[in-house]
């Protein structure tokens, strides 16, 4: 088939044993906007940055953070349209886990299977490299995971993490304020508080989205409680 | 592309990869088994505040009794629940298969997904397989447009009504809905109507039995009664047929004990220590 | 003929207190000819759960085969034992999957959930419609006359010795009764700490 010619896979071995594809995939991750995910002992928290550059911009109405299943969320840094099919996707893998088992997902189980998807789009034909990284928190058990899936199709666990713009940053700082024994509400603030480190601007309940994960299951805050949450930042 | 390199789940879809192998044995002369059936009375009426839905608990393969206690109320989502008739793996399969594509539906739509989506769903469902999916339903739910009330037929018909039955137990059902429904009844009036039709089913036909399950969906509460009432209670046995210990011969006898290697017991404190200021 | 009774056999599965049993008889058999009195219909699937599979023998040992590769697939994946309750979903959706051209065999799947040791037991017919009853499951030739000696004999809160004696009457009450089945049987009380597995004196004919 004459279609077939140029469906080799973009994602090539240099000589010196590096896929550019995929660094340049980080590298769109590395320049976007930051999100930030933290454990708590009672829940996760993860948030991100939703700044708009101009006043026009309907705040509220598209959201970064996206549920997944009744007990996981999601959130990302680097490309928007990417992340929204891999919520998408997600979010069919849960349900089909879920009608084979009669059980919901463990988020490890998810993260392994969203992880997989990605990789294929590093070794498959006709196809890039997904622009995005992903913080997938969830509750399973009485416990807290919090895990992060790169464009290659790596993944890792984290007590606390930060991605995109500043993540390096966004690490060192939590590196100094993370503890074991954090409650969500501290949580919370932290997370709030790492996001602050290097935002340009005014932060508000409108330029912010915070998700937590408890036993209750996985909820997006609503303006009003991150504003309260604000509040009790200096 | 998933399927490739993702084989550890079964590709979803029906396999026909038995198809010719049991053709085969049935001109043999080798009866294909009956499958579980319902044989069942479902009803559902619409109230004031909402829709009631109501079942009776047998399931029946031939003449023998399968279960005397399965569940025929189906959840679909939150605001809605699905009576099912018919072959029973057919309406347990295709109301959790709609019930999946319905959560989709809610999370990517992020709104309450209406009740006439998910009688869409379900009947393009039963089309599509041109009524060899043995499913007949009775959808009832609330959304932001009021109460409804669906009756699915396994070929894909659906009609929308205010009062309405299904299964081997319709006709008695119906003839207590016909006589005792009135549009606006309380929720009290209803249940003893959605009782009576399905006490009627129990009592007049032999294809349902055992209790009574209800099911009431209001704006913003949902209330699953299982059993709402038992119709049919076993009488208490008087004999005792327990056997003395070794009357059974045994010819050999071997104990595998399981061995626990390690026990983490893990205790999880319930002082929710959350700040709430 | 059914072919279900193609072959012969009969399971039976009681819930006790903590404890549960699965019996079977051992015959196998094409028609009316006998061809072996060892043929197991009951499978170990896990250290706490047993799942049998009366039907067409060919099906038995394949949908056995399946369940343990997918159960296999499961176990490695997740690092997690399977539980009763999670193994009998998939025993359902993969008849299921066949809705249209059946494997003949109707499983009873019965075990220990992890962590509580509630006794668990359920049983299918063909296409995966599952039943969870809190007394007994029945399946094979001789269900007819399962269903009436367990109805009859079967009682709550059985201990496991207890429990013992009256599946094991109860199955060869019934299978006495029926050419398909019996020449011998096994039986399997699945406690917490232990299994014990017997072998009854039956019938040899």
């Amino acid at each position: 088939m004459a279609t077939e010619r140029y469906s080799f896979s973009l994602t090539t071995f240099s000589p010196s044993g590096k896929l550019v594809q995929i660094e340049y995939a980080l590298a769109a991750v590395a320049a976007g906007a930051p999100s930030v995910g933290l454990k708590a002992v009672n829940g996760v928290v993860i948030a991100t940055e939703n700044k708009q550059k101009t006043i026009l911009y309907e705040e509220h109405m598209i959201h970064k953070i996206e549920p997944i299943t009744e007990h996981i969320g999601m959130v990302y840094s680097g490309m928007g349209p990417d992340y929204r099919l891999l919520v998408k996707r997600a979010r069919k893998m849960a349900q089909q886990y879920y009608l084979v088992y009669q059980q919901e997902i463990p988020t490890a189980q998810l993260v392994q299977k969203v992880a997989m998807l990605m990789q294929e789009y590093t070794q498959s034909g006709g196809v890039r490299p997904f622009g995005v990284s992903l913080l997938i928190c969830g509750w399973d058990k009485g416990k807290p995971y919090l895990f992060q899936c790169d464009p290659s199709g790596a993944y890792f666990a984290w007590k606390a993490t930060a991605m995109g713009k500043n993540h390096i940053n966004g690490k060192t700082f939590l590196e100094k304020r993370y503890s074991n024994d954090l409650e969500l509400d501290d949580a919370v603030h932290t997370a709030i508080l790492t996001l602050k480190e290097g935002f340009e601007g005014q932060m508000t309940e409108d330029t912010i989205e915070v998700g937590i994960c408890d036993a209750s299951g996985f909820r997006r805050l609503d303006p009003a409680t991150v504003k309260d949450h604000l509040a009790n930042i200096p | 592309m998933a399927s490739v390199m993702l084989p550890v789940e079964p590709t979803p879809g029906f396999s026909f990869e038995n198809c010719r192998r049991n053709e085969f044995l049935k001109a043999k002369g080798y009866k294909a088994p009956v499958a579980t059936k319902t044989g069942t009375t479902i009803v559902g009426c619409v109230f004031a505040d909402g829709v009631i839905l109501g079942a009776d608990t047998r399931a029946t393969a031939g003449s023998i009794v399968a279960d005397k206690e399965c569940a025929k109320i189906h959840y679909m989502a939150k605001n809605m629940y699905c009576c099912g008739a018919g072959t029973a793996a057919d309406t347990e399969a295709t109301t959790a298969l709609i019930s999946s594509q319905l959560e989709l539906h809610r999370l990517n739509t992020g709104r309450v997904v209406p009740v006439v989506t998910a009688a869409t769903m379900l009947k393009q469902m039963l089309f599509r397989y041109q009524g060899h999916i043995g499913a007949a339903l009775i959808l009832g739910g609330v959304d932001s447009n009021g109460s409804h009330l669906y009756t699915i037929a396994p070929q894909g018909s659906t009609s929308k009504n205010p009062f309405t039955s299904m299964g081997s137990g319709s006709l008695a059902a119906m003839s207590i809905l016909e006589k005792c429904w009135k549009p606006n009844m309380t929720e009290e009036e209803a249940k003893k109507v959605i009782r009576d039709a399905i006490a009627a089913g129990i009592f007049n036909d032999l294809g349902s039995g055992s209790n009574v399950d209800l099911c009431v969906i209001r704006k913003g509460s949902v209330e699953y009664v299982k059993p709402y009432e038992k119709a049919n209670v076993k009488g208490t046995r008087t004999g005792n047929y327990k056997f003395k210990r070794g009357t059974t011969e045994v010819l050999s006898k071997k104990v595998v004990p399981i061995i626990i290697e390690e026990e983490i017991v893990k205790p999880i404190s319930s002082d929710s220590q959350m700040d709430t200021s | 003929m059914s072919i279900l009774s193609y072959n012969g056999g009969a399971v039976v599965a009681m819930k006790g207190k903590n404890c549960v049993a699965i019996a079977s008889d051992k015959k196998f058999g094409i028609q009316l000819q006998l061809i072996s009195k060892e043929f197991p219909k009951i499978f170990e699937m896990g250290p706490h759960l047993y799942v049998g599979l009366p039907g067409l023998a060919t099906d038995t040992q394949t949908v056995h085969a399946r369940l343990k590769f997918r159960q296999n697939l499961f176990e490695l994946k997740e690092g997690t034992r399977m539980s009763p309750k999670v193994f009998s979903s998939m025993v359902s959706n993969m008849l299921y999957e066949k809705r249209f051209g059946p494997y003949f065999v109707e499983p009873i799947v019965v075990g220990l959930e992890p962590d509580t040791y509630e006794p668990f037991i359920c049983n299918m017919d063909l296409i995966g419609n599952v039943c969870f009853p809190e007394d007994f499951v029945v399946g094979g030739t001789c269900e007819d006359q399962l269903f009436g000696t367990c109805e009859t004999m079967w009682e709550p809160d059985l201990s496991p010795d207890d429990l013992f004696e009256t599946i094991s009457q109860a199955l060869m009450s019934a299978f006495n009764r029926d050419a398909g089945s019996g020449w011998g049987a096994v039986v399997y009380i699945i406690e917490k700490d232990k299994v014990t597995t017997r072998h009854l004196k039956t019938r040899m004919d």
